[in-house]
């Protein structure tokens, strides 16, 4: 009885951490497009790169068009072909995932 | 018995002058259209930089700046050349004043340090100059990166609590540097800015201590304060320059102020 208190006591106290960092480690992704290409940057609040996330570049419709990894800095660009509205997703670890909808009026604006 | 008359007179006046500079702190303001991007936001803000009593509603000339920029991912952006002159009045003054204001477009992450250095304004009722840098942080897209970079101004309050995303109620705390160092029980006067567009009614002081708010900052130059209602509130941070500035041929003290600004919101 007193072990099973104590894991309980545990699983609580982990679930609370878990809970608590979900919070903190809050996953953003940001798009632009210069010179023909989508570039996407994906970083926690404090800065860190969301290093080798799952980017996956979505019509409206939702059909995938592109699927990659973010580098060291978090970083990953692709060539826009069409000037049609994207929804570009980061997956990173733990289920923690952010999305930015590129527009068309995104995509005529240079940097 | 005339003579009694005049010194009357004068004790009057001086009280006066005296009370009249107690109520009016002075504060550079630089006000963004929005604190926080997201987005879904407008991410073309447009920034106002003033000189005003912000609790009386109260417009002051401010000149052409001497500097103005941002501070973005560690590089300084001068937007001194994009600045418009515009003019503008408090409810109760007669003259408009000069203010000035521009637009910029947030194209990245991070935060945005928007700074101001005026040229000396010159005050008779104190005597003195008075050099307000100011400074406000907008964020963009959640990366929450450079609010407690110092942008290297003569004096200048560093946020040690994060200057957006605050409710109302919540404690700021800042440190006062001067010359990159902190100033040690510098004076901080605090006000509220009445034009605020989310300020639900015109606050009216029921007596002028409440106009400004004064506290002191710590042995480190840290200072808190947890701002009653939502809108903008104002730090100014004030302290005597090393150097002096001449007015009709005579040396004069300069006071130098600190000045940041952070916007409060009603919990929901």
């Amino acid at each position: 009885m007193r072990s099973y208190r104590r894991h309980l006591f545990v699983l609580i106290i982990l679930l609370f951490l878990a809970g608590s960092a979900a919070w903190a480690h809050k996953v953003n992704i940001f798009a632009y497009v210069d010179a023909g290409t989508v570039f996407t940057e994906s970083y926690f609040p404090d800065g860190k790169p969301v290093i080798n996330g799952t980017i996956e570049v979505r019509t409206t419709k939702g059909t995938i068009v592109l699927e990659g990894k973010t580098d060291e800095q978090g970083l990953f660009s692709f060539p826009l072909k069409e000037k049609q509205p994207l929804t570009i997703i980061i997956k990173a670890s733990m289920g923690h995932t952010s999305k930015y909808i590129l527009e068309q009026t995104d995509m005529s604006v240079s940097p | 018995m005339y003579l009694r008359r005049i010194l009357s007179g004068a004790i009057f006046l001086v009280f006066i002058v005296a009370t009249t500079k107690a109520s009016n702190a002075h504060f550079g303001l630089i006000l963004p259209s929005d604190g926080i991007i997201s987005q879904s936001d407008n991410k073309s803000i447009t920034l106002e930089a003033k000189f005003i009593h912000p609790m009386e509603r109260q417009y002051m000339e401010l000149t052409k700046p001497k500097r103005f920029g941002v501070f973005h991912r560690g590089k300084q952006i001068d937007l001194l050349p994009a600045l418009q002159e515009a003019k503008g009045r408090g409810p109760e003054q007669s003259e408009e004043s000069t203010f000035w204001e521009t637009e910029y477009l947030i194209r990245r992450p991070g935060d945005y340090t928007f700074y101001l250095e005026p040229n000396p304004y010159w005050e008779p009722a104190e005597d003195s100059y008075i050099v307000h840098y100011t400074k406000v942080c907008v964020n963009a897209f959640g990366l929450e990166d450079g609010w407690s970079l110092p942008v290297g101004l003569e004096t200048e309050i560093i946020p040690l609590t994060r200057p957006y995303g605050l409710w109302t109620n919540n404690l700021f705390t800042g440190q006062v540097l001067l010359n990159g160092k902190p100033s040690a029980f510098a004076e901080i006067e605090i006000e509220y800015l009445n034009d605020s567009s989310d300020n639900p009614s015109v606050v009216v002081p029921p007596s002028d201590p409440f106009i400004t708010q004064v506290v002191k900052a710590d042995a480190n130059g840290i200072f808190s304060y947890a701002m009653p209602r939502a809108g903008w509130w104002g730090f100014a941070a004030l302290n005597q320059a090393d150097w002096k500035l001449p007015y009709e041929g005579e040396e004069k003290e300069v006071e130098i102020g600190a000045v940041y600004w952070v916007h409060a919101t009603d919990m929901q």
